[in-house]
């Protein structure tokens, strides 16, 4: 059951000290209340107080750090099982694998992909995270010396992956204080691999299947002191991998199971369900997931997919509005009004590419509302048109005055026409459609 | 510890029949049962639920259709029987679903060759159909008449009505028996406004597929993702007029940057990989059927719904 702030409140020394970052405890309180904040940020709160507060107020799921640096990343704080509920905020790390088996060439090469690789949509830079070294070979030398051989590359995070504490202490020698995330501790295992996450301040994969389980082993490291937690659910399928995360996700957001609190880690290796289990992770609530390095076309499209789905739904990206060109065109190319809701930009662009016509988009500002919701709220209108045209020197760029506007946008025609005297030609409602109709409409209108 | 992907939900998403065998008056060899579910598709353990069906898109005038097919298809793309018939038994497709993009030239007027055509896809394939029509208000009634009458018995799905123009095809649809698909532009207040509509003019619930419309991935597919995820809700919480299955078909998948400029010796794995990702994002969301149209699609989308629950290797490799 949640406190109220003014329940937390009282429990706080009330000192107003800003150690935990907040100006007054009355300001942490509140963020408590609404799970934005931990209680261990707050150094003067006895233990039975922070018993009390711990499983109430935390974030539903542990925001959790992997790797230092400018590439490290952080998953976990999420508070919604759906993105049109709220957002989504932390995208999942996706860390390409190496073996410690393979040669050295190919670990540098994997290691310097990751560094390097980054490709750009709607002005952001998007890239993988990190490299994931599994113990193969089971020998902690050869574990050790992959390790490094990845380090010497590049200063990104790592999931470092054995089943055996003699190799990661081999390793960890090496990066303990670059905050790798190891993988994984299981029931028989837990203290050694407790003793080693504190010894070296590590992220700590748990690893178990059945929620129980994972519950308890969760619980069990905790007592031994470590905190910062990610869990291998071991899916035996993709499906069973959403099954389980969608109830974990359930089970935390509404507070009905604190002690599964913690990010989600799923190894999407496979020989031909690989892609699926990554789009599915993607969707459904992975943190953290590893595979084998992606062929250039499964990258982009999962880099992609990453970014949709963390794309917050309660913003609009909008386009600055302005005469855009596609191609070279000249005095007497065809002038195509839109809005400046950036997806609309983008596909009508991507379809005006491949006419090969070469024309202009006059985009007009909509505050970021598409076509059809623009018309319906009013903001596209005539006036808007009109001024944009002069805004915008269209007059002077072409030698014609006809204007080509959106199908949903076909009752205002009239008034446009009447408002900034230039003809209005209605395009289609489907920008996939636009090809066709230059080809043969805007074609006769000129013959 | 106990947990419920049901969430309390008490609504069951309806069914929908497409296509009809001998036994029920059609020549298909199939008919697929699409809907039923009471949770998202892929989190139903049920073995008898359904898994999503993937449909290859076709077309009987290949001009405006992306080269990137064409070049991988070659001829086939000029004979659209011969296409329909390599989409069941080559590529492995669960569905064919036509374009009759012969009906968009200027001035159409050949109606006769639309039940032509349509003749010629049904001896080739023996799939059920989904048949997209006319996309001209002046000649839509006719066309969507012709293709009603001539696969009569056979249970189509027709395409594709919207809020503005939905007459001809619900006639269609119910006059010779076939469902239908209405689409309503990513937003489920305008997708249940439009099954309202049908429903007025005698359109049956399980005579209907709701198609969002799917923006590709990056290309407004976060929108499509989440008003598929919305109209499931709505349905699964009792609204009966959002309670059907969901077709989608991210048709931009092959005209986008990504693709279009990739190098020409990545360019068809670049446009499988991204109908893939589109397809398997859009099934966790709810949508019954995927529509591609790479062929190899259909293939990797196959092999991944059959392997997402049964899943055999997958704890084996590690």
């Amino acid at each position: 059951m949640a406190l109220k702030a003014l329940d937390i409140y009282k429990l706080l020394p009330k000192k107003n000290c800003k150690e935990c970052g907040d100006p007054t405890c009355l300001t942490f309180a509140m963020k408590l209340a609404g799970g934005k904040a931990d209680v261990d940020l707050c150094p003067y709160l006895d233990d039975q107080s922070k018993s009390v507060l711990g499983a109430t107020t935390r974030p539903p799921i542990r925001l959790i750090k992997i790797g230092v640096g400018e590439r490290s990343f952080a998953v976990g704080e999420e508070f919604v099982l759906y993105r049109h509920d709220k957002t989504f905020y932390h995208p999942p790390g996706i860390l390409f694998k190496v073996s410690d088996t393979q040669e050295p060439e190919e670990i540098t090469a994997t290691t310097i992909r990751v560094r390097d690789e980054s490709f750009t949509r709607i002005g952001t830079e998007l890239r993988f995270n990190g490299i994931a070294i599994e113990n193969a070979s089971g020998s902690p030398d050869a574990f050790a010396r992959a390790v490094t051989t990845v380090e010497e590359s590049a200063d990104l995070p790592l999931v470092l992956i054995s089943k055996n504490t003699d190799a990661f202490n081999a390793a960890l020698i090496q990066v303990g204080s670059y905050q790798p995330l190891i993988h994984a501790a299981t029931k028989q295992n837990f203290r050694e691999m407790c003793a080693l996450a504190k010894k070296h301040s590590c992220p700590l994969v748990i690893k178990a299947h059945g929620l129980d389980d994972l519950a308890g082993l969760a619980k069990d490291c905790v007592t031994e002191g470590v905190k910062k937690l990610v869990m291998d659910i071991s899916p035996q399928s993709p499906g069973d991998f959403i099954t389980i995360s969608t109830a974990i996700r359930q089970l935390v957001i509404t507070r009905q199971s604190p002690d599964l609190g913690y990010p989600v880690f799923l190894d999407a290796t496979h020989p031909h369900l690989q892609d699926a289990a990554i789009a599915l992770g993607i969707v459904k609530y992975a943190s953290v997931i590893i595979t084998p390095p992606l062929s250039p076309a499964s990258a982009k499209a999962a880099l992609t997919l990453r970014q949709n789905i963390y794309t917050d739904p309660q913003k609009p990206i909008q386009m600055n509005p302005g005469l855009y060109r596609v191609g070279t065109p000249g005095k007497d190319a065809p002038v195509l009004l839109t809005v400046n809701f950036s997806l609309t930009f983008f596909t009508l662009e991507g379809y005006l590419e491949s006419t090969r016509i070469p024309c202009f988009m006059l985009i007009v500002d909509t505050e970021g509302l598409s076509v059809l919701t623009a018309v319906a709220a009013g903001k596209l209108n005539e006036t808007l048109v009109r001024d944009s045209i002069r805004k915008f020197d269209v007059e002077h760029e072409v030698s014609h005055k006809t204007l080509i506007i959106p199908g949903y946008s076909a009752p205002l025609s009239g008034r446009i026409e009447e408002a900034t005297g230039w003809n209005v030609m209605v395009g289609p409602r489907d920008a996939a459609e636009i090809g066709e109709y230059l080809h043969e409409q805007w074609k006769n209108h000129e013959s | 510890m106990g947990y419920d992907l049901h969430f309390g939900w008490t609504g069951a998403i309806g069914r929908v029949i497409l296509g009809a065998t001998r036994a029920d008056g059609g020549t298909r060899k199939i008919s697929y049962h699409i809907g039923g579910e009471t949770t998202l598709p892929l989190l139903d353990k049920d073995p008898l639920s359904p898994t999503p069906l993937v449909a290859l898109e076709i077309c009987d005038n290949p001009e405006y259709w992306s080269p990137i097919i064409k070049n991988f298809c070659g001829d086939l793309v000029n004979t659209v029987d011969e296409w329909a018939k390599t989409a069941e038994t080559v590529y492995g497709a669960d569905l064919v679903r036509l374009y009759l993009t012969s009906t968009r030239q200027r001035n159409f007027s050949d109606i006769a060759s639309v039940g032509k055509t349509l003749e010629a896809v049904l001896s080739a394939t023996a799939l059920p159909l989904i048949i997209e029509g006319s996309n001209e208000p002046r000649i839509d009634s006719e066309v969507f008449l012709k293709c009603g009458e001539t696969a009569q018995g056979e249970k189509l799905l027709l395409g594709t009505a919207e809020a503005g123009r939905y007459r001809s095809i619900a006639a269609a649809a119910l006059a010779y028996n076939h469902s239908l698909i209405a689409q309503s532009p990513i937003d489920v207040n305008l997708a249940k406004q439009l099954n309202i509509l049908l429903r007025e003019i005698g359109v049956q619930r399980d005579h209907i597929m709701i198609d969002p419309y799917t923006g590709t991935l990056g290309y407004g597919f976060e929108y499509s993702y989440s008003a598929m995820e919305r109209i499931r809700f709505s349905a699964l919480k009792g609204d009966t007029d959002l309670a059907m299955p969901m077709i989608c078909s991210a048709i931009d998948s092959l005209t986008i940057k990504e693709v279009r400029e990739a190098e020409p010796a990545l360019q068809d794995e670049m446009a499988v990989r991204w109908e893939f990702y589109t397809g398997i994002a859009a099934a966790a969301a709810g949508a019954e059927i995927i529509c591609v149209r790479h062929p190899k699609t259909v293939g990797m989308l196959k092999l991944a719904f059959a392997g997402i629950r049964s899943g055999a290797d997958f704890t084996d490799v590690k």
